[in-house]
């Protein structure tokens, strides 16, 4: 699944992928059978707000409320997908998200794997303090420095603009704290071998770590993607104007202005997802590949 | 935003108490080079950090002791912001409201997600399914999440309360339109929406655990609970210990789930400090008493994140 | 408390004069027909039609100047608006969608003086500029002055065979509620006999209109009977329970635009939106208008309302442009434009009365509409407003989803008022 998975991974590379304890066979079979079943049965249980979801965008409006309810439509509206681009400029709402999207995880995992090798594998003066700084950052809701911070991006005159966010999001603590606990796993050893051959520390970053924490990069890329794509309150503050909206901003004012429209409220909750869905599975694949050659072969 | 602690992931490992190797005495020369490449490092994400974290946080911290609005010029006032929130009923239920919610969102996503971990922790097929079935909630957007929730807890026609009748029960709760219930059902969307993400750190942490010991304690003749009891939950410590954190610093601060959802009622049954924060700063333009609930809400997550690590800390010294 | 509508009542015979002050605008100083974009903070523009109609209506009288709309959803306005001014932004034109904001960014010194401008204008025939006097200032200047009247479906009331509620008491339009409560729509839904929408205004407002009482003294026992009857009608069944309508965000318009309640009360600024939508054909209702029920059969309407205006940032940078575009917008020729599309304007005058083509044309909605009225604002401005608007719309809240009695819900609104912000 996730890199998260990774780290004790890369640290323990003798324990192997999921096995679960050894039974023999016979009533094993049974048991495994009765374990499937109530596998699937939560997997229901947790997919049903999705299922109502898929359903609901394919029905009339009015239908999506009726006693008792209709999990499957009487009558499918696909032209509730053909709508939605005309209603509302869905596909540049996509567009921006999609940028913003890959802008920020893109630099969020580049400034924050560089920071975090200076704060997993050097020694200088201040370097604990200024990583607790860190810390105590994530702590603080973001609704208490929401305004000094519009302040300074408004003398920075970047406010309405797409660079806002970016510059916002792509520096979070997030990002260094993580990747700074995966390079912690990575042995110190390795470095000084490093430096022993002659490389320079910017060197062991680009050619070691980097390659080694490629799980790492892919769970916070994964996540910052997620976060910067369903991220609302950054842009409904910093976006004014409609041609820089995000997806998640085009479909609050959706809600808000054709209130009895539930049925296409639902289909723009789907088109919404989709993205981030894809997105996860494409690197849901690349997560496992990761833990599969990540631990010490680089 | 996007910081939330959620999504500051994992590596439970990490917060080990596990002392990074000193330097021999020897080799702690005060030199400017390292003290240099170090700074390269971190310069980058530091100017990004510091103009637009760092400072407006320390800005914001001050705020709180000022009676101040950018339309004017701030005023030294002393602790009269706190007195003023102390005097508000509403700053205690909104209090109340944050205990209540993380009371029950922490144990609950806890319990679920290491559930769930334990469950797929073993070869079966269909993994990445389930797994990814898991994950889901956790990555779709807030706005569909709460339109979908207050669709299904729709006290009249929707799907929850129409099956809670089927089985039986005769005056279902009014959910996100009734005091009593809003919170619980708040509560529900969120467990539904982070427990993937939990079950993803618990899985990591499971596989850590050898193999070995379990065959081990079979071999003694264990069950499957003592097995749990004495295998599992002490290999899992530093992973609980991780989630426990995450996830608390997570209640503490949540905020986009409740105003979308119920937006704090009904009156304020569901209104949390956060929302109190942005409320008073943004829409009252009282920057000053919103910086000193924001003060409050960090000394309590902080004082509940240092009392975790003493308790894990005793723990491991015993 | 204002009379509404004197101007609309008022004989035009000043309307040349009028146009000959919009014409030579005396402080215009720089060169009028330089290029100028102009921008105008607005909200939901598609379901909004006021603003479109009077940014082309000015753009074609102005070729130089170019309206550029900022579009903000309009739930999160006044949030948008204040993080906006707090941040030092520059739009020109400043939408005022209620005078509990105007308060608040006037208060702030955040809107440009206009005390000026206004004494320039025509104040006899503007409705609604009195709540816009702080201290003997102005800062902003009503467009539209809406007033809440009480709207009904011939049809449903036609197959009942009920007469058309023709200025009600309380307890009649109760009785009528209920008896019109039967059956289904077409699409299967129950229609009821009247919908209150989930706003506090519904009640709180009308009872202090109705009663004169004070929204901002602390003691609120002139509540009582509305909220009885509020939730003698939803027990009944006569209107959609309040819980329903908030967890669904309900839309009073496609409750009546789809047949689903026999009543409606609502403002005038519904007139458009009906318009809009039996033109764009997602909606066949027959409509009429007639004065919000009173506590007491006989006596002169009393209803509430509140204007809209428009202000100037402070910090804007096409000042003359914006006050010229204010001067358009709230007289004359801007009344004419918003009369044509079904908005109320503040600007009366008998040609804009002319103009208003879009009510039915049956007599009681135009009775309703040029009748004499108390109009009252919908609520009091002043430094404490909001802190209390917060209050009685929690307490409100409560009363309406059944988790408070109406006496609780009175008295700890009261105490909390007394207690935390008087």
């Amino acid at each position: 699944m996730t890199a998260n998975l990774t780290a004790p991974v890369a640290r323990k590379p003798t324990t192997n992928a999921p096995s679960g304890p050894r039974r023999p066979p016979g009533r094993a079979r049974v048991r495994a059978a009765v374990h499937s079943v109530l596998l699937a049965g939560l997997c229901l249980l947790v997919l049903v707000p999705f299922v109502w979801m898929i359903s609901s965008s394919l029905k009339h409006d009015n239908q999506v409320f009726t006693v008792p309810t209709q999990w499957i439509p009487r009558e499918f509206v696909w032209s509730n997908y053909a709508d939605i681009w005309t209603q509302i400029p869905m596909l540049a709402y996509l567009r921006n998200s999609a940028f913003l999207a890959i802008t920020i995880s893109f630099l969020q995992v580049l400034t924050g794997s560089f920071a975090a090798y200076g704060f997993a594998k050097l020694r200088f003066p201040g370097r604990d303090w200024l990583f607790l700084a860190y810390l105590a950052t994530i702590a603080v809701p973001w609704q208490a420095y929401m305004i000094p911070q519009y302040l300074i991006m408004e003398k920075l005159g970047l406010v309405n603009t797409h660079l806002s966010i970016i510059l916002l999001q792509a520096f979070g603590a997030f990002g260094v704290f993580l990747m700074r606990q995966y390079y912690q796993s990575i042995p110190d050893e390795l470095i000084e071998a490093a430096r022993i051959d002659g490389l320079s520390e910017y060197r062991i970053w680009w050619r070691i770590m980097l390659p080694l924490s490629r799980p790492a990069i892919a769970s916070l890329g994964l996540l910052t993607f997620v976060a910067t794509w369903n991220d609302y309150m950054g842009p409904f503050i910093y976006f004014t104007s409609n041609e820089l909206w995000t997806v998640q901003l085009g479909l609050r004012s959706f809600v808000g202005q054709y209130d009895a429209a539930y049925a296409m409220i639902m289909t723009g909750s789907v088109i919404s997802v989709v993205p981030v869905v894809l997105v996860f599975l494409l690197g849901q694949r690349h997560f496992i590949q990761g833990i599969a050659t990540s631990g010490l072969k680089g | 935003m996007t910081v939330t602690p959620e999504t500051v992931s994992s590596t439970a490992p990490a917060l080990r108490k596990r002392r990074p190797p000193e330097p021999a005495a020897g080799t702690r020369r005060r030199s400017l080079r390292p003290t240099l490449t170090g700074w390269s490092f971190i310069l980058p994400n530091f100017l990004g950090f510091a103009l637009l974290t760092l400072v407006p946080m320390v800005f914001g911290l001050a705020l709180s002791f000022m009676e101040w609005s950018p339309w004017g010029d701030p005023e030294w006032v002393g602790f009269e912001n706190f007195e003023r929130m102390f005097r508000s009923s509403t700053f205690w239920i909104a209090l109340w409201n944050t205990t209540y919610y993380a009371a029950g969102h922490i144990p609950l996503t806890i319990v679920v997600s290491l559930g769930l971990a334990l469950l797929l922790n073993r070869t079966l097929s269909g993994l990445g399914f389930f797994r990814t079935a898991f994950f889901l909630p956790y990555v779709t957007s807030l706005v569909a999440v709460a339109v979908v929730w207050n669709m299904l807890f729709n006290p009249t026609s929707g799907p929850v309360n129409q099956f809670l009748q089927f089985v039986g029960v005769t005056d279902p709760p009014g959910w996100t339109s009734s005091t009593a219930w809003a919170m619980p059902a708040v509560i529900v969307a969120s467990v539904w929406r982070d427990m993937g993400y939990y079950m993803v750190l618990f899985l990591a942490g499971l596989q850590t655990i050898p193999t070995e010991l379990y065959e081990a304690a079979r071999v003694d003749g264990a069950n499957a609970w003592q097995r749990f009891r004495n295998i599992t939950l002490p290999g899992l410590r530093p992973t609980t210990f991780f989630v426990l954190i995450m996830c608390t610093v997570a209640s503490f601060k949540v905020f986009d789930l409740i105003v979308v959802m119920t937006d704090g009622g009904p009156g304020r049954a569901t209104k949390v400090l956060s929302q109190l924060i942005y409320e008073e700063g943004i829409r009252e333009g009282r920057f000053g008493l919103a910086s000193a609930i924001s003060l409050v809400l960090f000394v309590l997550v902080a004082g509940f994140t240092v009392l975790q690590f003493v308790i894990q800390r005793h723990r491991e010294d015993r | 408390m204002k009379r509404y509508p004197s101007a609309l009542a008022a004989i035009a015979a000043a309307s040349a004069v009028a146009l000959a002050g919009c014409s030579s605008p005396a402080s215009e100083t720089v060169d009028p027909s330089a290029p100028v974009t102009l921008t105008v903070s607005a909200w939901n523009l598609d379901k909004t039609p006021e603003f479109n109609a009077l940014f082309e209506a000015f753009e074609a009288a102005h070729p130089n100047v170019t309206i550029q709309p900022v579009e903000i959803l309009a739930d999160d306005y006044p949030e948008k608006v204040a993080t906006m001014l707090a941040g030092g932004d520059t739009t020109d034109v400043l939408t005022m969608k209620n005078v509990i904001d105007y308060a608040r960014y006037a208060n702030r010194g955040q809107l440009l003086d206009l005390t000026d401008f206004v004494g320039g204008l025509e104040k006899d025939k503007i409705a609604g500029l009195e709540p816009f006097d702080i201290d003997g200032k102005y800062a902003a200047v009503p467009y539209r002055q809406d007033f809440w009247v009480l709207y009904y479906n011939k049809k449903l009331f036609d197959e009942a065979g009920l007469p058309y509620p023709d200025h009600l008491t309380w307890a009649q339009y109760s009785e009528l509620a209920k008896k019109l409560t039967s059956g289904t729509t077409p699409d299967g839904q129950k229609v009821y006999g009247t919908y209150h929408h989930i706003w506090r205004s519904v009640v709180q407002a009308t009872a202090a209109a109705q009663t004169g009482g004070d929204q901002l003294s602390g003691d609120y026992e002139f509540f009582s009977d509305q909220y009885a009857l509020a939730l003698d009608l939803q027990n009944a069944g006569a209107a959609l329970d309040w819980g329903t309508a908030k967890t669904q965000k309900v839309n009073y318009r496609s409750m009546f635009e789809t047949g689903q309640t026999a009543m409606l009360p609502m403002g005038t600024w519904y007139i458009a939106g009906i318009k809009a939508a039996i033109e764009g054909g997602t909606s066949s209702v027959e409509w009429g208008m007639a004065p919000m029920p009173q506590i007491s059969s006989g006596g002169e309407t009393a209803t509430f309302g509140s204007p809209t205006a428009f202000a100037v940032n402070e910090k804007a940078k096409n000042v003359e442009v914006a006050k010229e575009f204010i001067r358009f917008a709230t007289g004359e020729e801007g009344a004419k434009v918003l009369a044509g599309i079904g908005v109320v304007p503040a600007y009366g005058s008998d040609a804009v009365t002319a103009a208003f083509t879009a009510l039915p044309a049956d007599e009681l909605s135009r009775t309703t509409f040029t009748e004499n009225k108390k109009v009252v604002l919908e609520m009091p401005v002043s430094d404490v407003t909001s802190d209390i608007d917060t209050i009685l719309n929690e307490e409100h809240e409560l009363i309406m989803a059944g988790q408070k009695s109406i006496a609780d819900g009175i008295r700890d609104a009261g105490d909390r008022v007394k207690n935390e912000v008087l």
